[in-house]
């Protein structure tokens, strides 16, 4: 069946058309340029630039897959969790287009979209593979950290998330005190590159073996205070030692738990998803984890895949439909604190 | 020895009994907002007698008393302007404050300088038993001198000999109580304040507190907010906490969300700006960068209802935001200082 996704949880406005599980156009209208000059995601800009590009990226869509709208069998939408404002944007548009064309909707959770993501393929229907379940994904971004026990596609538990600042943030909070603007992620990479990760030394949060937990706000602030008297010459000629060592604590947390949890729950496969997942190094990193247990890993098949994307949601509203069908157009709103 | 089980609903039924005893000298176990008390009248010379040779105490340390309100604390100590200032922000709370006495308590109450601690405790049975009597109660916690303080009445009365359960007239049992500690005793009768024993809250003076940890940012959240429902306000309560990164504000925002009953995992709304959790609303304005975009948050529409809400960074919103805020909706600022690496000021003033 075709579908038609359609994301704005929160900064960039994207649609997707599939073929069943293959991607036939991904459109992800980032909005970087924008931000870069505010050091944040600005919702202002935010829902605005959704509202004035929603139409333009779903026919951009349909065009590049070069279906129209009457190809369309279902469309899926994000309903949460993200910014009230954002999902609104998307989720009205799709169900009025829903409507005018008489297609079934699907409303889904963003964070059901980031672990299904690996199992995406191209239009040629690459990779091919069939997973191995129970699969424990981690998936990891500028608004979610958590660790998932996948029974089956559409049978989730969340076995360790985080107890406050997502892994992202606290990745884009520390380019932010290094004044190196927004986002944070990729540049605190580039910087990081060549630099010494143990010059700083940082704490290792919530220790103790049985927690499963994660916590990034203990780092933050410990990397904050102690940089927060250097002079800026002090801070620019650390700054990949600095970058280097805060990235790196930031991974040894979310390796050391994802190991743990590995050991607790023996699934028969792993995968690892989100916008922080487009770190190269955090791919190798996730890769030997992999290898050391034994066991397969799913990771998206291309990096435009990690962050944000519709093509996550058209996937993730596929399954759902086939589970448990449509969603009930004129009963259902956006949720966005929307658990999975 | 009797003993009575209280609870919300039985407790006005029970108040004659028990102010009964107190008046005609008795003894008698009392649960407070903290631990286990030990109330007698400390008028009566020979019930405070009686307190004392219960807690094998000798005559010269003093006693605290409990009071309802600070015209009843006036009657027994005396209050210059600044520590009028110190009952006003502090109590109802954890703290006794240590004043010149006006020798009006029998003797063994005041310390053997004529000192005297004074609590207004934040509970409703303390406060109901005193209104009642129109008299304080001595407030010392049940144990014996130079033991640690209990939480249940049978972890009391397991470290009692017979002889001095004999000496106990009344029990009144409301169950175990919240792990709190003792309360903070604050030395008022010079200008800088002395911290004689450290409870729960350590002030440093009367419109900051200080916190050495996660757990103690908690105890404070949960203080500033019995201070507002105090106050028995309506409309929605807004709490803006102002402060740099790592002091402590999600923390608080946490227990904020703990208190009004929110169950799941309260976490940073950096990322999506605000999380609505019903009845409990969480902001965070670190990334927004102008007034605009708070107004394009739509956010007066959250305001509309009776909700408790948490705004992390709130002077990003701009002045004219915050006023609207101010006149519609019951604000409170809470100012979070970096002190040093285990140390946290939270100021306040209401």
């Amino acid at each position: 069946m075709y579908i038609l996704g359609i994301e704005t949880s929160c900064d960039d406005t994207c649609a997707a058309v599939l073929y069943d599980d293959k991607i036939l156009s991904n459109v992800i209208s980032s909005q970087i340029n924008l931000h870069q000059e505010w050091g944040g995601v600005v919702p202002d800009i935010a829902k605005r630039a959704h509202q004035e590009r929603i139409d333009p990226v779903v026919n951009t869509a349909l065009k590049n897959a070069k279906k129209t709208i009457d190809d369309i069998d279902l469309i899926a939408v994000t309903r949460g969790p993200g910014l009230g404002i954002a999902l609104a944007v998307g989720f009205n548009y799709a169900k009025t287009l829903a409507k005018k064309h008489n297609i079934k909707l699907v409303a889904v959770n963003h964070v059901e979209g980031h672990l299904l993501s690996v199992f995406l393929k191209n239009s040629k229907g690459l990779p091919k593979f069939t997973p191995i379940f129970p699969c424990l994904g981690l998936t990891v971004s500028g608004g979610h950290t958590k660790i998932v026990l996948i029974e089956d596609v559409g049978d989730y538990h969340i076995v360790g998330e985080t107890l406050d600042d997502a892994a992202g943030e606290a990745l884009d909070k520390s380019a932010k005190l290094l004044g190196l603007g927004y986002p944070g992620g990729p540049i605190i990479e580039r910087v990081a590159k060549g630099g010494d990760c143990k010059f700083l030394i940082l704490p290792n949060p919530l220790p103790e073996k049985v927690n499963f937990n994660l916590s990034f706000s203990g780092l933050k602030t410990s990397f904050y205070y102690q940089i927060k008297n250097w002079s800026v010459d002090k801070k620019l000629k650390h700054l990949s030692d600095l970058a280097a060592s805060f990235q790196n604590a930031v991974f040894n947390h979310l390796e050391r738990k994802f190991s743990l949890i590995i050991d607790e729950y023996k699934p028969l496969s792993i995968l690892a998803s989100g916008g922080v997942l487009a770190n190269s190094l955090l791919r190798s990193r996730v890769r030997k984890l992999a290898k050391t247990k034994s066991l397969p890993l799913y990771l998206p098949y291309s990096k435009k895949l990690n962050t944000d994307n519709a093509a996550m949601i058209a996937l993730a509203g596929f399954h759902q439909f086939k589970r448990s069908g449509p969603s009930d157009i004129n009963n259902i709103d956006i949720a966005p604190r929307f658990e999975l | 020895m009797d003993m009575i089980t209280i609870n919300q609903n039985n407790f006005d039924a029970h108040l004659p009994e028990i102010a009964k005893i107190i008046k005609n000298g008795g003894l008698v176990l009392f649960p407070s907002d903290t631990v286990y008390i030990l109330a007698v009248d400390p008028i009566n010379p020979n019930a405070v007698k009686k307190l004392l040779s219960f807690k094998n105490r000798w005559v010269g340390k003093a006693i605290s008393i409990a009071v309802c309100d600070t015209k009843m604390a006036e009657k027994y100590v005396k209050l210059s302007t600044s520590t009028q200032k110190l009952y006003k922000k502090l109590l109802p709370g954890p703290f006794t404050i240590v004043t010149n006495g006006l020798h009006k308590v029998a003797p063994g109450i005041e310390a053997e300088n004529s000192t005297l601690g004074i609590r207004i405790p934040n509970s409703k049975y303390i406060l109901k038993l005193i209104k009642y009597l129109n008299l304080p109660i001595t407030a010392t916690s049940a144990n014996l001198s130079g033991r640690s303080p209990h939480y249940s009445v049978a972890s009391f009365l397991h470290t009692l000999s017979q002889k001095k359960k004999n000496l106990l007239d009344l029990i009144v049992d409301a169950g175990k109580l919240p792990k709190n500690l003792p309360s903070t005793v604050i030395d008022a009768t010079e200008s800088e304040l002395k911290i004689l024993r450290r409870g729960d809250l350590i002030a440093s003076n009367s419109t900051s507190l200080l916190s050495t940890s996660e757990i103690e940012t908690g105890k404070i959240a949960n203080f500033l907010f019995q201070k507002i429902i105090n106050k028995k306000l309506n409309g929605p309560i807004v709490l803006g906490l102002s402060g740099d990164l790592g002091c402590g504000k999600t923390v608080f925002s946490q227990s904020i969300g703990k208190i009004t009953g929110i169950k799941s995992h309260i976490t940073s709304p950096t990322f999506v700006i605000v999380n609505d959790y019903g009845k409990f609303l969480h902001f965070d304005l670190y990334r927004l960068n102008t007034t605009k975009d708070f107004i394009d948050l739509k956010f007066k529409d959250y305001f509309k209802k009776n909700i408790v809400a948490c705004i992390e960074w709130p002077e990003i919103m701009g002045k004219s935001n915050l006023d609207w805020l101010k006149q519609h909706t019951n604000y409170f600022a809470i100012n979070f200082e970096y002190i040093s690496q285990t140390e946290r000021r939270l100021s306040f003033d209401f």
